[in-house]
């Protein structure tokens, strides 16, 4: 077929072809860069890394602060994903399938935190919480954040949703079936992969929400975002690039397991 | 006393009213059809009986039961989706097993009930294909299987060919009546297709903008229509306007009309005329505007004096040429007694 091409056709792909390969690095290679400063022996970064050390990883580990608030980020993480995907379901069903008045209003109001910089409602929070006498904390954190991602998972829900035939549910009902039973049987089974990315999206969107955690997150126990803006003011050794190295490894496990259990193409769905 | 009986159904959606007193009544292990050009409320009216729609007012009595207020997860009643609604996540015995595992029938028993109506539509091959891998008519199989492994008490069909091809159509057509008449269970079917409901059924219901037009024998709506929309609807039909004069309809021949004086309306279908050489005699007079030769018959359009061409069908022989176009012919009733005078023409004129 490239044969046929005429000269003109051909540059074009040449040009497209380009555009996209340094689209492509520009995405990736920050990420390559960081994984490869983190093997510097040395004690600053430096780029290209003078050898191969895992000196600064055992760094991490062996920091008590920084595995203090690789475990609270986790239990945020999961805590944010668990409310979002309880909160966030019903409220899909309610604008997809629901018939009431101001639906499109409810509509907006729930998607509009996405709207919204992080840092405003990090600091809407803070001053929400103060008004209220309610400490800077790690529950503070968790209701921020979960604000923050609602409308991911209210989105991902919603279009797997929309693309649902509704005629399964009268057949489901026509069956014998309740509407409880409709939905454990024949909803959420077709819902599930589109829940499944909903939750690793939220997921790793808490773990490294830093504008968000700056205003909300606990004085101690920080989770790590936090804890590594801190980091980098005082420190500049290839510890920081150790733990992004690894944060980068871990939402790339997510996706991996995504991809072979519930298969990439159908997540966007 | 009939079987299932819907009585004076009415329903709105918002300003449009799609069914405006529906009264249908289906004896026992009939077949009953619902025949009506799309948006004529067909397909609402089954889904009240199914109980997907909530009727405006009128009864809807199943077996002696008013099942009016009950949700459709109670009723006995087996509903064939147009796109079969099959589950596109379970399997094909999950699917016909799912109506048993909703009502917890034991784990021995579902499998047997769900054998046995695989063995019904000659689907047991296929138990473990998913819906994504069937064909069409092996979707609408599974369907109708899914259903009846319930035993409910009646099985309702909407436009269940709908999806199929034309070829496979007539033979699923044919199949699905054997397979009725097998179960024995009384069945309504929608259908905008005429010959599908000729088919299938032993009356037809022909509706008409929300309401039932004429219920019968399919031959008899077909031999007696009473309305012009009726006789246009099933089958084809020559609408004529007509006078009528002391009890007989004012043309050559004569046919017999027990109406009074004044116009009316004429319905010869277009196999009771025949063509005849012109000059003087009975019948209209006109020239032969189209000839179209379909093997077993031929089909012309003949012009008269009338703004509709007669359409006429006849017989061919083998090597018989069809009457050359313009050239004039006489058309007559071969049976008059077989024509029909309405007092309202098509569209109520």
């Amino acid at each position: 077929m490239k044969k046929n091409l005429a000269p003109i056709d051909r540059i074009g792909r040449f040009v497209l072809g380009a555009v996209a390969a340094f689209s492509l690095l520009l995405l990736v290679a920050p990420s390559l860069i960081v994984v490869a400063i983190s093997f510097e022996p040395r004690g600053f970064i430096a780029f290209p890394p003078s050898g191969l050390s895992l000196r600064w990883y055992e760094h991490v580990f062996a920091n008590r602060q920084l595995t203090d608030s690789v475990v609270v980020s986790l239990w945020v993480s999961l805590a944010v994903a668990g409310i979002t995907l309880a909160l966030g379901v019903p409220a899909a069903f309610a604008s997809v399938r629901g018939t009431f008045a101001g639906k499109a209003a409810a509509n907006a109001f729930l998607l509009a935190p996405q709207m919204m910089p992080g840092m405003v409602i990090g600091i809407a929070s803070l001053f929400f919480g103060a008004y209220f006498a309610f400490r800077a904390s790690n529950a503070m954190l968790i209701l921020a954040l979960s604000v923050f991602c609602l409308p991911f998972v209210i989105r991902i829900a919603m279009a797997r949703l929309a693309g649902l035939d509704p005629r399964l549910d009268e057949a489901s009902a026509n069956l014998g079936a309740g509407k409880l039973e409709t939905f454990v049987r024949v909803t959420l089974p077709q819902l599930g992969p589109a829940l499944v990315a909903a939750a690793a999206f939220t997921f790793i969107e808490a773990f490294d929400n830093v504008t968000v955690a700056l205003f909300t997150s606990d004085v101690r126990g920080r989770p790590l975002p936090v804890e590594l803006y801190y980091l980098v003011q005082y420190d500049s050794t290839p510890a920081i690039a150790a733990i992004s190295a690894l944060e980068i490894g871990l939402s790339f496990a997510i996706m991996l397991v995504l991809a072979r259990t519930v298969g990439l193409e159908r997540l966007g769905r | 006393m009939s079987h299932i009986a819907l009585q004076d159904i009415a329903k709105s959606f918002g300003p449009v009213r799609v069914l405006d007193g529906c009264s249908v009544a289906v004896n026992k292990g009939t077949v009953m059809t619902l025949l009506g050009p799309s948006g004529c409320g067909k397909t609402t009216l089954l889904r009240t009986l199914a109980g997907f729609v909530e009727p405006d007012g009128g009864r809807v009595v199943v077996g002696g039961r008013d099942i009016t207020d009950l949700p459709p997860n109670r009723r006995q009643v087996g509903y064939v989706f147009q796109s079969y609604a099959l589950f596109p996540h379970l399997d094909v015995a999950a699917n016909v097993a799912y109506g048993l595992r909703v009502r917890r029938v034991g784990q021995a028993e579902t499998q047997a009930r769900v054998r046995k109506a695989l063995d019904l539509v000659s689907l047991s091959a296929f138990a473990d294909r998913y819906p994504a891998r069937l064909s069409g008519g092996q979707q609408q199989r599974v369907a109708i299987a899914r259903a009846l492994v319930l035993e409910p008490e009646v099985l309702l069909l909407d436009e269940p060919f709908n999806a199929l091809d034309a070829k496979l159509r007539l033979s699923m057509q044919i199949e699905l009546r054997k397979l009725i008449e097998r179960v024995g269970i009384t069945s309504i079917f929608v259908t905008h297709d005429q010959q599908e409901a000729m088919t299938l059924s032993d009356r037809v219901a022909v509706m008409r903008a929300g309401r039932i037009e004429q219920v019968g024998a399919p031959i008899d709506i077909y031999d007696r229509p009473r309305t012009a929309y009726v006789a246009a609807f099933i089958g084809r039909a020559n609408v004529l306007p007509i006078d009528i004069r002391g009890g007989r309809v004012a043309i050559d021949p004569a046919i017999a009309a027990a109406r009074a004086d004044g116009a009316a309306w004429l319905v010869v279908r277009p196999e009771n005329l025949a063509i005849e050489n012109a000059g003087e005699g009975p019948g209209w007079h006109g020239t032969v505007a189209f000839a179209t030769p379909q093997g077993a018959t031929i089909e012309y359009e003949i012009a008269i004096s009338l703004a509709e061409p007669l359409r006429v069908v006849a017989l061919r022989k083998v090597g018989e040429p069809p009457a050359a176009v313009g050239s004039p012919v006489r058309v007559r009733a071969i049976d008059p007694a077989a024509c029909v005078v309405l007092e309202e023409g098509p569209d109520g004129v």
